[in-house]
Protein backbone atom coordinates (compact mmCIF):
# COMPACT_ATOMS: atom_id res chain seq x y z
CA UNK A 1 0.00 0.00 0.00
CA UNK A 2 1.40 3.71 -0.55
CA UNK A 3 1.68 5.72 2.42
CA UNK A 4 0.57 8.92 0.22
CA UNK A 5 -2.85 8.93 0.33
CA UNK A 6 -5.31 9.86 -2.82
CA UNK A 7 -6.12 13.84 -1.84
CA UNK A 8 -2.08 14.28 -1.63
CA UNK A 9 -1.82 13.11 -4.68
CA UNK A 10 -4.45 15.00 -6.44
CA UNK A 11 -2.85 18.18 -4.25
CA UNK A 12 0.67 17.69 -5.55
CA UNK A 13 -1.00 17.27 -9.01
CA UNK A 14 -3.03 20.26 -8.79
CA UNK A 15 0.15 22.33 -7.62
CA UNK A 16 2.68 20.81 -10.25
CA UNK A 17 0.00 22.18 -13.17
CA UNK A 18 -0.91 25.83 -11.60
CA UNK A 19 3.05 26.05 -11.54
CA UNK A 20 3.55 25.19 -14.95
CA UNK A 21 1.11 27.34 -15.78
CA UNK A 22 2.05 30.19 -13.66
CA UNK A 23 5.82 29.50 -14.96
CA UNK A 24 4.70 29.12 -19.07
CA UNK A 25 2.37 32.56 -18.43
CA UNK A 26 5.25 34.15 -17.05
CA UNK A 27 7.85 33.18 -19.48
CA UNK A 28 5.71 32.82 -22.65
CA UNK A 29 3.48 36.57 -22.26
CA UNK A 30 4.45 38.27 -19.15
CA UNK A 31 7.91 39.04 -19.72
CA UNK A 32 7.93 39.53 -23.66
CA UNK A 33 5.49 42.40 -23.09
CA UNK A 34 7.37 43.73 -20.20
CA UNK A 35 10.38 43.87 -22.63
CA UNK A 36 8.21 45.34 -25.33
CA UNK A 37 6.93 48.09 -22.46
CA UNK A 38 10.44 48.83 -21.98
CA UNK A 39 10.91 49.40 -25.57
CA UNK A 40 8.08 51.37 -25.63
CA UNK A 41 8.32 53.48 -22.85
CA UNK A 42 11.94 54.60 -23.99
CA UNK A 43 10.70 55.43 -27.35
CA UNK A 44 8.33 57.23 -25.93
CA UNK A 45 10.55 59.80 -23.83
CA UNK A 46 12.59 60.49 -27.32
CA UNK A 47 9.83 60.92 -29.30
CA UNK A 48 8.23 63.24 -26.25
CA UNK A 49 11.81 65.37 -25.93
CA UNK A 50 11.95 65.34 -30.17
CA UNK A 51 8.36 66.61 -30.21
CA UNK A 52 9.06 68.84 -27.16
CA UNK A 53 12.33 70.23 -29.32
CA UNK A 54 10.07 70.79 -32.43
CA UNK A 55 7.42 72.17 -30.54
CA UNK A 56 9.90 75.12 -28.94
CA UNK A 57 11.48 75.57 -32.07
CA UNK A 58 7.91 76.40 -33.85
CA UNK A 59 7.11 78.51 -30.88
CA UNK A 60 10.30 80.72 -31.20
CA UNK A 61 9.83 80.87 -35.47
CA UNK A 62 6.19 81.93 -34.19
CA UNK A 63 7.08 84.77 -32.08
CA UNK A 64 10.15 86.42 -34.67
CA UNK A 65 7.02 86.28 -37.20
CA UNK A 66 4.20 87.74 -34.40
CA UNK A 67 7.71 90.17 -33.05
CA UNK A 68 8.60 91.46 -37.28
CA UNK A 69 4.36 91.68 -37.83
CA UNK A 70 4.09 94.13 -34.78
CA UNK A 71 7.15 96.10 -35.47
CA UNK A 72 6.72 96.65 -39.46
CA UNK A 73 2.86 96.88 -39.22
CA UNK A 74 2.79 99.97 -41.65
CA UNK A 75 4.70 98.71 -43.99
CA UNK A 76 3.02 95.42 -44.12
CA UNK A 77 0.21 97.44 -45.06
CA UNK A 78 1.62 99.59 -47.39
CA UNK A 79 2.40 96.48 -48.99
CA UNK A 80 -1.00 95.07 -49.56
CA UNK A 81 -2.50 98.42 -50.04
CA UNK A 82 -3.87 99.10 -54.03
CA UNK A 83 -2.85 101.82 -54.90
CA UNK A 84 -5.75 104.25 -55.81
CA UNK A 85 -4.91 107.39 -58.22
CA UNK A 86 -7.97 109.39 -56.60
CA UNK A 87 -6.73 108.66 -52.83
CA UNK A 88 -3.06 109.45 -54.31
CA UNK A 89 -4.37 113.28 -55.44
CA UNK A 90 -6.05 114.08 -52.23
CA UNK A 91 -3.42 112.76 -49.96
CA UNK A 92 -0.94 114.66 -51.49
CA UNK A 93 -2.31 117.63 -53.75
CA UNK A 94 -0.74 119.99 -50.36
CA UNK A 95 2.33 119.58 -51.89
CA UNK A 96 1.47 120.53 -55.30
CA UNK A 97 -0.75 123.48 -57.31
CA UNK A 98 -1.80 120.97 -59.64
CA UNK A 99 -1.39 117.19 -59.70
CA UNK A 100 -2.16 114.86 -62.20
CA UNK A 101 -1.44 111.26 -62.19
CA UNK A 102 -1.47 108.53 -65.48
CA UNK A 103 -3.01 104.84 -65.19
CA UNK A 104 -0.59 102.46 -63.20
CA UNK A 105 0.73 100.37 -65.60
CA UNK A 106 1.94 96.85 -64.30
CA UNK A 107 5.60 96.00 -64.86
CA UNK A 108 7.68 92.64 -64.58
CA UNK A 109 7.82 91.63 -61.07
CA UNK A 110 10.11 91.81 -58.54
CA UNK A 111 10.41 88.91 -56.80
CA UNK A 112 7.07 88.27 -54.82
CA UNK A 113 6.31 92.07 -55.41
CA UNK A 114 4.32 93.07 -58.01
CA UNK A 115 5.71 96.65 -59.40
CA UNK A 116 2.68 99.58 -61.46
CA UNK A 117 4.59 102.55 -63.01
CA UNK A 118 2.50 105.79 -62.64
CA UNK A 119 3.74 109.18 -64.39
CA UNK A 120 2.91 112.40 -62.75
CA UNK A 121 2.69 115.73 -64.06
CA UNK A 122 2.23 118.46 -60.99
CA UNK A 123 3.16 122.04 -60.70
CA UNK A 124 4.77 123.10 -57.47
CA UNK A 125 5.54 126.76 -56.30
CA UNK A 126 9.18 125.86 -55.25
CA UNK A 127 11.84 122.93 -55.01
CA UNK A 128 11.01 123.03 -51.38
CA UNK A 129 7.42 121.52 -52.19
CA UNK A 130 8.48 118.44 -54.08
CA UNK A 131 11.56 118.05 -51.02
CA UNK A 132 8.40 118.20 -48.93
CA UNK A 133 6.83 115.68 -50.92
CA UNK A 134 9.97 113.31 -51.46
CA UNK A 135 9.77 113.24 -47.45
CA UNK A 136 5.62 112.94 -46.86
CA UNK A 137 6.08 109.93 -49.89
CA UNK A 138 8.36 107.54 -47.52
CA UNK A 139 5.31 107.75 -44.70
CA UNK A 140 2.45 107.24 -47.03
CA UNK A 141 0.03 104.79 -47.10
CA UNK A 142 1.83 103.00 -50.33
CA UNK A 143 5.38 101.89 -51.04
CA UNK A 144 6.36 104.47 -53.65
CA UNK A 145 9.68 104.60 -55.29
CA UNK A 146 10.51 108.14 -57.36
CA UNK A 147 12.27 107.44 -60.65
CA UNK A 148 13.85 109.43 -62.70
CA UNK A 149 13.77 111.18 -65.43
CA UNK A 150 12.59 113.75 -63.23
CA UNK A 151 11.71 117.38 -65.43
CA UNK A 152 11.78 120.64 -63.70
CA UNK A 153 10.67 123.60 -66.21
CA UNK A 154 10.46 127.46 -64.90
CA UNK A 155 6.59 128.25 -66.00
CA UNK A 156 5.04 131.66 -65.33
CA UNK A 157 3.60 130.57 -62.53
CA UNK A 158 5.47 127.91 -61.19
CA UNK A 159 7.69 125.10 -61.77
CA UNK A 160 6.10 122.13 -63.85
CA UNK A 161 7.17 119.15 -62.89
CA UNK A 162 6.99 115.69 -64.52
CA UNK A 163 8.28 112.11 -62.91
CA UNK A 164 7.67 108.63 -62.55
CA UNK A 165 7.04 106.37 -59.61
CA UNK A 166 6.48 102.89 -58.75
CA UNK A 167 4.24 101.08 -56.79
CA UNK A 168 5.11 98.13 -54.66
CA UNK A 169 2.54 95.83 -53.92
CA UNK A 170 3.22 92.29 -52.16
CA UNK A 171 1.84 89.50 -55.18
CA UNK A 172 0.19 87.31 -52.44
CA UNK A 173 -0.41 84.67 -55.18
CA UNK A 174 3.11 84.28 -55.42
CA UNK A 175 3.78 84.40 -51.75
CA UNK A 176 1.23 81.47 -51.46
CA UNK A 177 2.55 79.43 -54.15
CA UNK A 178 5.89 79.91 -52.05
CA UNK A 179 4.93 78.33 -49.14
CA UNK A 180 3.04 75.80 -51.10
CA UNK A 181 6.07 74.77 -52.95
CA UNK A 182 7.91 74.87 -49.30
CA UNK A 183 5.69 72.33 -48.47
CA UNK A 184 6.08 69.65 -51.20
CA UNK A 185 9.54 69.95 -50.83
CA UNK A 186 9.10 69.27 -47.23
CA UNK B 1 -24.93 -1.96 15.34
CA UNK B 2 -22.39 0.98 14.77
CA UNK B 3 -19.00 0.71 15.63
CA UNK B 4 -18.08 4.66 16.09
CA UNK B 5 -19.93 7.09 18.36
CA UNK B 6 -19.69 9.61 15.95
CA UNK B 7 -20.88 10.52 12.38
CA UNK B 8 -18.67 9.15 9.63
CA UNK B 9 -17.12 12.30 8.08
CA UNK B 10 -18.01 13.31 4.22
CA UNK B 11 -15.05 13.11 2.24
CA UNK B 12 -14.15 15.47 -0.09
CA UNK B 13 -11.63 16.21 -2.86
CA UNK B 14 -11.66 20.31 -1.26
CA UNK B 15 -9.69 19.80 1.51
CA UNK B 16 -8.35 22.60 3.39
CA UNK B 17 -4.88 22.56 2.09
CA UNK B 18 -7.11 22.18 -1.36
CA UNK B 19 -8.17 25.15 -0.75
CA UNK B 20 -5.40 27.29 0.57
CA UNK B 21 -3.55 25.83 -2.54
CA UNK B 22 -6.32 26.91 -4.66
CA UNK B 23 -6.83 30.55 -2.87
CA UNK B 24 -2.47 31.12 -3.07
CA UNK B 25 -2.88 30.33 -6.98
CA UNK B 26 -6.20 32.50 -7.36
CA UNK B 27 -4.45 35.13 -6.18
CA UNK B 28 -1.21 34.73 -8.01
CA UNK B 29 -2.57 34.10 -11.45
CA UNK B 30 -4.96 37.09 -10.84
CA UNK B 31 -2.19 39.39 -9.97
CA UNK B 32 -0.35 37.94 -12.79
CA UNK B 33 -3.23 38.01 -15.05
CA UNK B 34 -3.79 41.94 -14.13
CA UNK B 35 -0.30 42.67 -14.82
CA UNK B 36 -0.64 41.47 -18.16
CA UNK B 37 -3.50 43.36 -18.99
CA UNK B 38 -1.79 46.67 -17.60
CA UNK B 39 1.15 45.69 -19.82
CA UNK B 40 -1.30 45.49 -22.95
CA UNK B 41 -3.11 48.45 -22.58
CA UNK B 42 0.12 50.69 -21.75
CA UNK B 43 1.49 49.15 -24.62
CA UNK B 44 -1.19 49.83 -26.84
CA UNK B 45 -1.70 53.56 -25.71
CA UNK B 46 2.23 53.98 -25.84
CA UNK B 47 1.57 53.31 -29.56
CA UNK B 48 -1.29 55.25 -30.17
CA UNK B 49 0.14 58.14 -28.44
CA UNK B 50 3.26 57.82 -30.49
CA UNK B 51 1.46 57.65 -33.83
CA UNK B 52 0.00 61.19 -32.24
CA UNK B 53 2.82 62.58 -31.20
CA UNK B 54 4.33 61.82 -34.82
CA UNK B 55 1.76 63.52 -36.54
CA UNK B 56 2.11 66.39 -34.42
CA UNK B 57 5.23 66.89 -34.97
CA UNK B 58 4.88 66.52 -38.66
CA UNK B 59 2.33 69.57 -38.45
CA UNK B 60 4.45 71.37 -36.45
CA UNK B 61 7.31 70.51 -39.22
CA UNK B 62 4.94 72.39 -41.82
CA UNK B 63 4.25 74.83 -39.32
CA UNK B 64 8.00 75.73 -39.13
CA UNK B 65 8.72 75.93 -42.74
CA UNK B 66 5.40 78.00 -42.86
CA UNK B 67 6.95 80.56 -40.35
CA UNK B 68 9.96 80.43 -42.46
CA UNK B 69 9.06 81.62 -45.42
CA UNK B 70 6.92 84.19 -43.52
CA UNK B 71 10.11 85.46 -42.43
CA UNK B 72 11.67 85.52 -45.15
CA UNK B 73 8.67 87.31 -47.08
CA UNK B 74 8.54 90.04 -43.83
CA UNK B 75 11.97 90.36 -44.06
CA UNK B 76 12.23 90.92 -47.77
CA UNK B 77 9.31 93.44 -47.33
CA UNK B 78 11.53 95.70 -44.95
CA UNK B 79 14.48 95.60 -46.62
CA UNK B 80 12.72 96.35 -49.85
CA UNK B 81 10.72 99.25 -48.37
CA UNK B 82 14.33 100.09 -46.02
CA UNK B 83 16.15 100.46 -49.41
CA UNK B 84 13.00 102.37 -51.38
CA UNK B 85 13.04 104.72 -48.16
CA UNK B 86 17.02 105.32 -48.76
CA UNK B 87 16.54 105.87 -52.56
CA UNK B 88 13.60 108.36 -52.04
CA UNK B 89 15.87 110.73 -49.27
CA UNK B 90 18.71 110.01 -51.68
CA UNK B 91 16.96 111.75 -54.56
CA UNK B 92 15.89 114.54 -52.25
CA UNK B 93 19.31 115.13 -51.22
CA UNK B 94 20.16 115.12 -55.06
CA UNK B 95 18.04 117.65 -56.30
CA UNK B 96 19.15 119.67 -53.10
CA UNK B 97 22.31 119.45 -54.01
CA UNK B 98 21.86 120.11 -57.63
CA UNK B 99 19.56 123.62 -57.07
CA UNK B 100 22.02 124.27 -54.45
CA UNK B 101 25.00 124.41 -57.12
CA UNK B 102 23.27 126.71 -59.56
CA UNK B 103 24.77 130.22 -58.31
CA UNK B 104 22.47 133.31 -58.58
CA UNK B 105 23.80 134.97 -61.04
CA UNK B 106 22.52 132.10 -63.23
CA UNK B 107 19.08 131.37 -64.28
CA UNK B 108 17.54 127.81 -65.17
CA UNK B 109 14.60 127.64 -67.08
CA UNK B 110 14.99 124.00 -67.09
CA UNK B 111 16.53 120.80 -65.55
CA UNK B 112 16.00 117.59 -66.64
CA UNK B 113 17.67 114.50 -64.15
CA UNK B 114 18.17 111.23 -65.33
CA UNK B 115 19.90 107.49 -63.99
CA UNK B 116 23.37 108.53 -64.86
CA UNK B 117 23.19 112.09 -66.20
CA UNK B 118 21.88 116.02 -65.92
CA UNK B 119 20.22 118.15 -68.82
CA UNK B 120 20.17 121.84 -67.75
CA UNK B 121 18.56 124.55 -69.80
CA UNK B 122 19.34 128.28 -68.63
CA UNK B 123 20.37 131.63 -69.33
CA UNK B 124 23.53 133.42 -68.00
CA UNK B 125 24.72 137.22 -67.98
CA UNK B 126 28.24 136.07 -70.38
CA UNK B 127 29.89 132.46 -70.98
CA UNK B 128 32.65 133.11 -67.85
CA UNK B 129 30.51 133.00 -65.14
CA UNK B 130 28.97 130.16 -66.65
CA UNK B 131 32.45 128.30 -67.21
CA UNK B 132 33.75 129.58 -63.28
CA UNK B 133 30.36 129.34 -61.25
CA UNK B 134 29.20 126.36 -62.95
CA UNK B 135 30.87 124.27 -65.49
CA UNK B 136 33.56 123.72 -62.77
CA UNK B 137 31.64 122.28 -60.34
CA UNK B 138 29.50 120.53 -62.89
CA UNK B 139 33.16 118.95 -64.29
CA UNK B 140 34.29 117.66 -60.85
CA UNK B 141 30.36 115.43 -60.40
CA UNK B 142 30.01 114.71 -63.89
CA UNK B 143 32.74 112.75 -66.31
CA UNK B 144 31.56 114.14 -69.36
CA UNK B 145 30.05 117.75 -69.81
CA UNK B 146 29.21 119.09 -72.96
CA UNK B 147 27.90 122.67 -73.21
CA UNK B 148 26.52 125.12 -75.90
CA UNK B 149 25.70 128.76 -76.02
CA UNK B 150 23.36 130.76 -77.74
CA UNK B 151 22.54 135.08 -77.03
CA UNK B 152 19.60 135.49 -75.86
CA UNK B 153 17.78 138.50 -76.38
CA UNK B 154 18.37 140.81 -73.46
CA UNK B 155 22.22 140.42 -74.18
CA UNK B 156 22.57 137.27 -71.96
CA UNK B 157 23.36 134.34 -73.08
CA UNK B 158 21.38 130.69 -73.09
CA UNK B 159 23.18 127.49 -72.83
CA UNK B 160 22.07 123.88 -72.98
CA UNK B 161 24.61 121.44 -70.34
CA UNK B 162 24.52 118.07 -71.16
CA UNK B 163 26.30 116.13 -68.40
CA UNK B 164 26.78 112.48 -67.76
CA UNK B 165 28.58 109.91 -65.35
CA UNK B 166 30.19 106.96 -67.36
CA UNK B 167 29.67 103.81 -65.62
CA UNK B 168 33.37 102.41 -65.72
CA UNK B 169 34.51 105.99 -64.39
CA UNK B 170 32.09 105.58 -61.28
CA UNK B 171 33.67 101.47 -60.94
CA UNK B 172 36.68 103.11 -60.56
CA UNK B 173 36.26 105.70 -57.96
CA UNK B 174 34.31 102.80 -56.48
CA UNK B 175 37.61 100.87 -56.56
CA UNK B 176 39.76 103.90 -55.23
CA UNK B 177 37.79 104.48 -52.24
CA UNK B 178 37.47 100.69 -51.34
CA UNK B 179 41.70 100.60 -51.16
Amino acid sequence: MSSISRPHIYLLIVTLFLLIFVFVFSFELLIPKGKEYRILSVDMKKEIRKFRQYKDYSDTKLGIVQELQQKNRVIIEAFNYNFNPEKFQKQYKEYFSKLQISPKTELKNEKEFKVYEVNATSQINSPKSFYNFLDAVNKGDWIISVNFPIKFKRKEDGISSSFTMKVYKIDKKLALHGIKNNLLNN
Amino acid sequence: MSSSFIQPRKKTVLTQEFKLLISFFSMSIFMLVSTYIFLVYKNHSFVQTKAEMVQKRLNLDIEISNSKKKIKYLKDEVSLSNEIYKHNALLKESITNLFDLIPSRITLSEALLLENGLKLYGITPNKDIYDFMLQAPLRSIFSKTYTSFYPADNGWVRFVSTNYIDPSDEEIKKVVVDE
